[in-house]
């Protein structure tokens, strides 16, 4: 594994705890406000997390509560007429607004990572895609084809992909959902970005297929101290794999702090029903005699 | 309606037990021909007792759609045998399960909530389509659908408007209501909540406790273990084309004999019961690709 | 019917529709309002405009105006014709393919290809060769030869619906073909047809217009439209300006017909119901009245 070992120092600390405390952060979201410049409403009223490697911060809200705008502020990709009004990003101390489209390039993949929920529609149907990996390390390592090949491979195999070589060949339709989300996370950990951003990465995927994704993505942290942002509506999901959690609605934050106080002592009451919601509707009901002991 | 447990329930499937509504019998379905075609089900047995409710739980390509497609006629079976209201469906042609469905025994509920009502039908034209199929006046059906549209929590005002002018989960629960005007002794859902957001979904959820506390037999498909857990009397495992487990919904959560059923509950997403670690999934994986 | 009120919301279907029933009006009474005998000649050959005569007279000293009314009803039967013909025969076919069985499916569907090889002009001149000279059975056979058009339209509609969950509940319902073609198919299939009808009327008028150019299908003192077109073309280095006339008809006959096929297709379906709401909400909201939620009935 030697294109994940940069750090895998911070990999041999216990899973819940990050590398070291002084690790200045990879992303430090400050009170973050977007609107929309057409109708000049503000969108997200003020979002703030720090993710120092290795650590995990999900972001728990229905459709349409910003959780997804706030990534796309951070990633730089805000869709047309919305704009950050106020507040920071800042990426490796660096604060985002001052970046030039150059160095937002250099940045996006070197440093952060993204993966989304449709898999298919970030990946060309007509190219192999291997070869779109194999790309992403050419153009951003700069190394010859056959080396970027050898690296796309070992990605490939990282991502737990039974058969690498004939996945390597294979065009986006003839992999499923669960097998093109794991190449796109192969493609956006190619060049060992320090940050990862899962925005939906599991809605549509069937549940054991998700399970085993959200295992990747907490093993690659482990071994690599990938730091990640897990976006999800599933507050399960986010519990799952995060540190700290951030209960959004309405473009608010409405509850947030380490994942364990949040779902033992939950403050807010849109985070309790939630919970709730899970408790009475999911398997948690059904589970909890048995697990009590 | 929401302290009741699914024990408390009769299974109906035991002793002196009513002739099931449905009774599927070493069912099998091919599609394609020859040595290219592939089987979508082989072998499956399943029945629904009256007013039972039975999860059928599967993952993408696990044929739970081909199931209830073959049990509606909408695909043919290859071989084994379909009883529906105890009558012998397996051999009927188009012209006699045309007659059947007329009855409107069996209704069926579409995943697609954007997709599932006519977009150019108002709500209550979409909602009175199975009685004017069965040729029930106009002015009658309208009264009679109105009191479904009750039933599914909506307000009659929805009535006179389209598709496109109502929430995903306005649709979803007229497409219930539709399912329901017939007055059918079993309604097959297929995923009818995977595509709505969570307060829709308990909303919906919330609807099928109602019916299944009326006594309407219940078909539900899904691939999420969490929806299906509460509100199904009896779970039943679909993995790759076969039936693996089939058993009272507490005991296959909480005792999964087969090895799929394990995993499917080791990685449904929890709260506070951890169901299973990263290292005992990763072994249960192991176990069913070897 | 909504769909009629919703192109007449658009400018464009609106322009459409009074040129297209100017020109019907024309070819109902062009006869009668042609002010002289469009066949009398005269010594006054290849005169300039006039009061007497307002577009001049031809190398026969006929009046071209009265010969431009008098030739309408020729070129407005003979598109009418093919449009029509190729809706009955694209169009049902069409829809049945979907329903009718593999067999009914895969011939018509090779029909349709035969038909579209065949180039439709030559073939129209082979029939009047055959049968004679007569404007009626060349359109017809046009008409026949441009059907894939609906074919095709009408087949692709009706696949799209047939396909949809909500095709399939009525199905599970117990709803029989007819009654699904009567209330999902024809509602969606509908538009595209009036889209591709509106474009074969205009394609039809070419058509006419070509034949008679060539001096085919009309015997010759008969006037039309592409007749006229070809005798003013004969008389050019006299009368630069007289094939204007003609022509102009010609194309703004077709343009409209264009226009309104985009029209239809501009509010049909969901984003053309969304079009139309929102246009009528923005004038709504211009009078200041207050918009209701969703009222397109």
């Amino acid at each position: 594994m030697r294109t994940l070992s940069r750090n895998t120092a911070a990999g041999s600390a216990p899973q819940h705890a990050p590398a070291a405390p002084a690790a200045p952060p990879v992303i430090a979201v400050r009170d973050v406000r977007i609107s929309d410049r057409v109708t000049d409403r503000e969108i997200v009223h003020g979002v703030g997390f720090e993710l120092t490697p290795g650590k995990a911060v999900g972001i728990v809200g229905e459709s349409g509560s910003g959780k997804t705008l706030t990534c796309r502020a951070v990633l730089g990709i805000l869709p047309p007429h919305f704009e950050v009004s106020g507040g920071s990003v800042e990426i490796d101390g660096t604060d985002i607004a001052t970046l030039t489209p150059r160095q937002w390039t250099a940045l996006r993949g070197t440093t952060v990572g993204a993966v989304f929920q449709d898999p298919a529609s970030y990946l060309n149907p007509s190219i192999r895609v291997g070869a779109q990996i194999a790309e992403v390390i050419r153009v951003k390592k700069g190394v010859k084809r056959r080396e970027a090949r050898r690296q796309a491979l070992e990605l490939l195999r990282a991502v737990r992909l039974r058969d690498p070589e004939l996945v390597y060949g294979q065009y986006t339709y003839e992999l499923s959902g669960g097998m093109l989300q794991r190449v796109l996370i192969a493609a956006a950990i190619a060049v060992e970005p320090r940050a990862l951003i899962a925005d939906e990465a599991t809605t549509a995927l069937d549940v054991t297929v998700q399970a085993e994704i959200l295992d990747l993505l907490a093993e690659l942290r482990e071994r690599t101290g990938l730091a990640l942002v897990v976006v999800s509506h599933d507050l399960a999901v986010v519990a799952q794999l995060c540190d700290e959690v951030l209960v959004m609605r309405q473009g608010e934050v409405v509850e947030q702090g380490p994942t364990h106080s949040v779902l033992h002592d939950p403050q807010h009451a849109y985070t309790r029903l939630l919970m709730a919601e899970h408790e009475q509707y999911g398997l948690d009901k059904f589970l909890t005699p048995k697990e009590a002991s | 309606m929401t302290t009741a447990s699914p024990e408390a329930r009769p299974a109906g499937k035991e002793a002196g037990a009513p002739a099931p509504v449905l009774a599927v019998e070493g069912l099998e379905v091919r599609y394609g021909r020859g040595r290219r075609g592939r089987s979508a089900l082989r072998d499956v047995s399943l029945s629904v007792a009256p007013g039972e409710t039975v999860g059928v739980i599967g993952e993408t390509g696990s044929g739970k759609s081909t199931l209830a497609r073959a049990v509606l006629g909408l695909v043919r079976a290859s071989a084994g045998s379909i009883r529906v209201g105890g009558e012998e469906v397996t051999g009927y042609g188009n012209r006699r399960w045309r007659a059947l469905r007329r009855r409107g025994i069996v209704q069926y509920v579409f995943q697609d909530p954007l997709r599932s009502l006519d977009p150019d039908l108002t709500i209550e034209d979409s909602l009175i389509e199975p009685l004017l199929i069965q040729g029930v006046e106009r002015t009658e059906a309208v009264d009679r659908a109105r009191a479904f549209l009750d039933r599914v929590h909506l307000s009659a005002e929805l009535l006179g408007r389209l598709p496109g002018e109502l929430s995903g989960g306005q649709r979803q629960r007229v497409a219930v209501a539709r399912a329901l005007v017939t007055e059918p002794a079993l309604v097959i859902l297929d995923e009818p909540v995977s595509a709505l957001d969570s307060a829709n979904r308990v909303q919906v959820l919330e609807i099928l406790k109602e019916l299944r506390a009326a006594g309407t037999s219940l078909v539900f498909i899904s691939h999420d273990l969490g929806s299906i857990a509460g509100t199904a009397d009896r779970i039943a495992v679909l993995y790759r084309g076969e039936l693996v487990e089939v058993g009272a919904a507490r005991d296959v959560i909480n005792h999964p004999r087969h090895v799929y059923t394990r995993l499917l509950v080791g990685s449904a997403p929890t709260l506070h019961a951890r169901t299973a670690d990263r290292s005992e999934r990763e072994a249960l994986r192991a176990r069913l690709a070897g | 019917m909504t769909m009629v009120r919703r192109v007449l919301s658009l400018t464009s279907g609106r322009i459409a529709v009074v040129i297209l029933v100017l020109v019907a009006l024309l070819a109902l009474c062009g006869p009668w309002l042609a002010p002289q005998d469009p066949l009398a000649t005269s010594d006054n050959t290849l005169a300039s405009a006039s009061g007497a005569h307002w577009l001049g007279t031809d190398y026969l000293g006929r009046d071209v105006f009265s010969r431009l009314l008098d030739g309408s009803r020729i070129s407005v039967l003979g598109s009418l014709e093919v449009a029509l013909m190729a809706l009955v025969v694209g169009a049902v076919p069409g829809i049945l393919s979907v329903y009718s069985g593999r067999a009914f499916e895969w011939l018509t569907l090779r029909l349709a290809d035969t038909l579209v090889a065949l180039p439709f002009l030559l073939f129209a001149i082979a029939v009047i060769a055959l049968l004679g000279n007569g404007i009626t059975q060349a359109m017809l056979v046009t008409g026949a030869l441009v059907s894939p058009l609906f074919y095709r339209v009408s087949r692709a509609a009706t696949l799209a619906v047939a396909r949809s969950p909500y095709v399939e509940a009525a199905i599970v319902s117990g709803a029989s073909v007819g009654w699904i073609v009567r209330r999902h198919v024809w509602v969606k299939v509908l538009p595209p047809i009036a889209v591709a009808l509106a474009q074969t009327i205009g394609v039809g008028f070419v058509i006419v217009s070509s034949l008679t150019f060539l001096g085919i299908g009309v015997q010759p003192p008969a006037p039309t439209w592409g007749g006229l077109l070809a005798s003013d073309l004969g008389y050019l280095s006299h009368q630069p300006w007289a094939p204007v006339a003609p022509a102009l008809l010609i194309m703004v006959t077709v343009w409209a017909c264009n226009l309104l096929a985009d029209a239809i297709r501009d509010v049909s379906g969901e984003a053309g119901r969304a079009l139309v709401d929102r246009r009528r909400a923005r004038s709504r909201t211009s009078t200041s009245a207050p918009v209701p939620v969703g009222g397109s009935r």
